[in-house]
């Protein structure tokens, strides 16, 4: 988390980024997120905001995309708002990129469940590819992060590669998915685990096993 | 009015209050760290803490609680005694042991509330969080190590200041407390957020490592640095003026001060008029008290006498040197150096008759020439606090920076005239209209135009007319005659022989090339540089005085050091010329003087607002009189002797106003 | 010259009476790097005791006896110091006699006599001249 500080204030970071603004596309989702809020309130749009200018600077360089100043500065500008706000919220949340990223944003939940579930594996698998924590790899493909909690436990370990989920993982099912990643294929989302949907229990219900057939009535079992 | 009972005594608490509030009104201490009277409430330090019942079985911030009826609070159970425990424990985790080098040192909140509420020991062992410093300007000091995120700082130039630069980034353990991208905190109350600072992380930079709280003396005072008159403390060690901080007063500068007033004392040992001086062959040259006096006896002025007050002087010093002309037969006073002409005779057309605390309450304002950011930066927060309330606020002048949303309705005085009409509508519909005519204003001719706009919307039980100042000298001035009908240019008409000069700097020497022209005066600056005999004198800090605001208000400033040098108050400089040019002046000592000017004007005596009568009624045909308005200050730092000779506000002006590059000096 | 110096002044070495009875009851133990000259009694004394004394080789100061002579003056030991100290380690400095009211003695930053300027005190300031 120390490393999350702003890229610095350069005058190529000035002179790449600094007329940043919004394609026609993003303004108009801009100008819609604006929209949903009163008047007066455009600032609350400022999140939304920050997300569509980090998807047009990901198009703009073919990665996941990130804030660079001039466009945070633009943000607060669109809104009207001072810059420090803006800041503010992009260096809060860790869904906004302060430096750049890979075209593949690697995010390994590392907390406890998953911990439990193997994820110290996934970092090996992830390592071994050459990526590493918080830089982008060699062949800017790949940026690994190590995240909290995603609210997957149920079916830990996961993934969170760009903005889809890859749950139940084993290091070998994370390797076919970032092989399948690295040829431009977009592999199944969700949970890996063959047989299984979304999170169901492995196996059938282990409890309330009689509403699986009909809805049945257990109060007079209590 | 809801009724609470606080660790077992009942009392009414007025409606909305919080808990905190109520706690208070019972007579029971509640430590806080983020809570602040003129703030918003945050609730994030916890300090606070208190049992309330009903409500869930836990201690419950009481600043941001709500009073309710029958609600039991106490403060002094187990529970809140643990729970601040606690508390601290946790503040105090990364907070760094370096009380003994912090300037904070002696008056910080979390120092003397840790021994109050704390625990003895801690029972943290790891490393301590480390955070870099952020460079926040010339006046602020940073240490963030210390700082426990209060946000105080934050809501401060968020609400009051009205200037959005300083933010807490990143989250949790690694938030931070800095400006965008470490720049400078520009803006006139920039130096406040110290004093809001609970702990030692934002400190004064100018005054680091000086002194220790105690070892000064405090003394009343009041800034000359702007026409608000502004309540300050002056914290002296022996004969230096350590620092000036704001003291409490909800009618003039609730809790703040000006950057200016607040910095500009180092320049009270700089540039130090400590000599007599006399010109000789156009040169001057040190000289005795006797030589200056018989010199000035010398040139025997008789009738041909003139005062010109300056920017920064008390009334006792206008009103000896006033009894002094009158004495020699006469009445050349004159104070508004400028040369600004406006008519004097009825003072509470000259006034800011809202008064300061009225201000806030309007709700239409049209400003006439004046940058109230720079000429009054405390009555900006209070046209802030106005315009947050929902007052309209239209400008007439040119574009400055406002701190609230504002119309300009153009840089010429004929605006007044012919206002637009969804404008002139607002103030027809306004319940509190007001008018502010500031320095600018009243030099390009919009004071009889916006005296008879003010009066076109006058309102049952409200004075909406004002005249904003920027001298603190200029409203006593006024009150004790010191205007002539055209002003300096008559002054200038009638040749005096001898002109006294008191603290004037700001005037055009060159229109009393034929007069000897007597400085007297603390600085050496442009005043001292025209002058035929300088007679050192006293500042503001250095001798008792009265002031009289911008409102009208009057207010007493006490001494805190000594003058330097030869340099003597200037009531006993006039005292003694008086005896070498033969007259009788009637006082003899600092009482005698002040009390007979309380005789010749009573409204000095009485501390607070004078009653300046009635406004006059406007002339008929004022309407319409053109001139462009330019705002009388060009640098908000550098705007008398005083500031000019301070090192802290020449910097800042270079780095702030003028934005030159300043590096770093390696500590 | 010298030799009448020697009859008439006490301040320089010993006088001729110590240098006789020196001469007489007393043992040469050992001389200091300054030249001073150590001895001791040939006889003890009633108490069983023997008596230690230096002459001074110039001024006579007790603070020219260096640290390690000191101790056995005192009878701290009783071998020369040369045999009974471990030798001199790399990072002692030398011993220099007290130079308290001689050319060497300490000055402060601030002395006069030293020409130094005092330091910036509370209360100064910086008067305004013309030419400024």
């Amino acid at each position: 988390m120390a490393d999350r500080t702003p890229a610095p204030d350069t005058p190529e970071l000035r002179e790449r980024w600094g007329s940043f603004e919004f394609t026609a596309d993003y303004k108009a989702k801009a100008d819609k997120a604006i929209a949903r809020y009163p008047e007066g309130r455009q600032r609350s749009a400022v999140m939304p905001l920050l997300d569509l200018a980090q998807r047009q600077v990901g198009e703009e360089t073919d990665t996941q995309g990130w804030l660079p100043l001039p466009v945070i500065e633009y943000v607060a500008r669109y809104l009207d708002m001072p810059v420090i706000r803006v800041l503010e919220v992009a260096t809060f949340y860790f869904m906004y990129n302060l430096k750049p990223v890979g075209k593949y944003h690697v995010q390994v939940c590392g907390t406890t469940p998953c911990m439990l579930r193997g994820s110290d594996g996934l970092f090996e698998t992830c390592k071994k590819r050459g990526m590493k924590k918080g830089a982008v790899s060699e062949d800017g493909l790949w940026t690994l992060t190590e995240v909290e909690c995603m609210g997957n436990c149920a079916t830990a370990p996961m993934v969170q590669i760009n903005d889809d989920n890859y749950e139940d993982l084993t290091p070998e099912r994370l390797d076919t998915i970032l092989d399948a990643l690295a040829r431009g294929e977009q592999p199944k989302t969700g949970t890996q685990e063959p047989g299984r949907h979304t999170s169901e229990p492995l196996g059938g219900p282990t409890t309330l096993k009689e509403m699986v057939e009909a809805n049945h009535d257990y109060r007079g079992e209590w | 009015m809801p009724k609470v009972t606080v660790d077992g005594q009942e009392i009414e608490v007025p409606d909305g209050a919080t808990v905190l509030q109520a706690c208070e009104l019972a007579g029971k201490e509640i430590p806080r760290f983020c809570y602040h009277e003129r703030l918003s409430i945050a609730g994030n330090c916890r300090m606070c803490l208190v049992e309330v019942k009903p409500g869930p079985p836990k201690p419950q911030a009481s600043c941001a609680l709500p009073a309710t009826e029958g609600q039991e609070i106490r403060t002094d159970s187990q529970m809140v005694k643990t729970a601040r425990e606690g508390v601290m424990e946790f503040l105090l985790i990364n907070h760094p042991l370096d009380c003994p080098i912090c300037d904070q040192g002696g008056e910080c909140d979390l120092q003397d509330q840790a021994v109050a509420y704390g625990r003895g020991g801690s029972r943290y062992h790891e490393n301590k969080r480390a955070v870099t410093e952020k460079y926040m300007g010339p006046l602020i000091k940073t240490i963030m190590t210390r700082c426990i995120h209060c946000t105080r700082c934050v809501r401060f130039s968020e609400e009051v200041a009205g200037v959005d630069e300083i933010g807490a980034l990143y989250r949790g353990e690694d938030m931070q407390i800095t400006t965008y991208l470490e720049q400078a905190a520009q803006h006139e109350l920039s130096a406040n957020v110290i004093d809001l600072c609970p702990v030692g992380a934002l400190t004064s930079r100018p005054y680091a490592f000086e002194a220790r709280p105690w070892e000064l003396k405090k003394t009343l005072s009041i800034d000359v640095s702007d026409a608000v008159g502004a309540n300050i403390r002056l914290d002296s060690r022996g004969r230096e003026v350590m620092r000036a901080l704001p003291r409490i007063n909800d009618d003039v500068n609730e809790e703040w001060l000006s950057d200016k007033g607040r910095y500009m004392v180092d320049g009270l040992t700089r540039r130090r008029l400590d000599k007599v001086w006399i010109r000789k062959r156009g040169k001057l040259q040190q000289a005795t008290w006797e030589e200056a006096f018989k010199a000035i006896a010398r040139a025997k002025p008789g009738k041909s006498i003139a005062a010109i007050a300056g920017d920064l002087v008390d009334c006792e010093t206008m009103f000896a040197a006033r009894k002094l002309l009158g004495a020699m037969g006469s009445g050349l006073l004159e104070g508004r150096q400028t040369g600004m002409d406006y008519p004097a005779d009825n003072l509470a057309a000259m006034a800011f008759n809202s008064t300061f605390a009225g201000i806030e309450t309007a709700d239409a304002i049209l400003i006439v020439g004046s940058q109230v950011r720079h000429e009054a930066a405390l009555v900006n927060v209070r046209l802030r606090k106005a315009a947050r309330r929902g007052a309209k606020v239209f400008v007439v002048g040119p574009q400055w920076e406002t701190t609230y949303p504002a119309e300009f309705l153009g840089e010429d005085v004929s605006v007044l005239g012919n206002l637009p009409a969804e404008v002139a509508e607002v103030f027809d519909k306004a319940e509190r209209p007001a008018v502010i005519v500031g320095a600018g204003g009243l030099a390009a001719g919009a004071f009889e135009p916006a005296l008879a706009l003010a009066q076109g919307w006058s309102r049952e039980g409200w004075n909406g007319f004002n005249v904003l100042h920027t001298a603190a000298a200029r409203m006593g001035g006024l009150m004790l005659g010191y205007a002539q009908k055209g002003g300096m240019a008559e002054v200038a008409k009638a040749e005096p022989k001898v002109v006294l000069a008191l603290g004037a700097d700001e005037v055009d020497w060159s229109a009393f090339d034929k007069s000897l022209k007597v400085y007297i005066g603390h600085h050496g600056d442009k005043g001292a540089h025209a002058a035929d005999i300088i007679l050192p004198g006293a500042t503001y800090a250095e001798k008792d005085g009265t002031y009289v605001n911008t409102e009208g208000r009057v207010q007493f400033a006490e001494k805190a050091v000594f003058a330097p040098g030869d340099a003597r108050e200037d009531w006993t400089i006039l005292r003694a010329l008086a005896d070498a040019l033969g007259v009788e002046v009637g006082f003899d000592s600092f009482a005698e003087l002040q009390s007979a000017m309380i005789a010749e004007v009573p409204a000095l005596g009485v501390e607070g607002l004078a009653d300046l009568g009635p406004l006059p009624k406007a002339a008929k045909g004022g309407k319409g009189k053109g001139g462009t308005i330019s705002y009388p200050v060009a640098d908000f730092y550098l705007t008398n002797p005083i500031a000019r000779a301070s090192a802290v506000m020449q910097r800042c002006s270079a780095e702030l106003a003028r934005g030159e590059e300043i590096l770093e000096a390696a500590e | 010259m010298k030799f009448l110096a020697k009859i008439f002044t006490w301040w320089d070495g010993a006088t001729i009476g110590t240098l006789l009875h020196s001469w007489r009851h007393g043992e040469h133990v050992g001389t200091d790097a300054q030249g001073n000259r150590y001895y001791r009694s040939r006889r003890k004394s009633a108490d069983g005791r023997e008596r230690r004394w230096v002459i001074y080789e110039g001024a006579n100061d007790a603070s020219r006896v260096p640290s390690e002579w000191h101790g056995w003056l005192h009878g701290a030991f009783d071998d020369v110091p040369e045999s009974h100290l471990p030798p001199a380690r790399i990072w002692e400095a030398d011993f220099t006699p007290n130079a308290t009211g001689t050319q060497g003695a300490y000055l402060p930053q601030g002395a006069l006599q030293r020409g130094g300027r005092r330091a910036a005190a509370t209360g100064d300031y910086e008067a305004w001249s013309p030419d400024s």
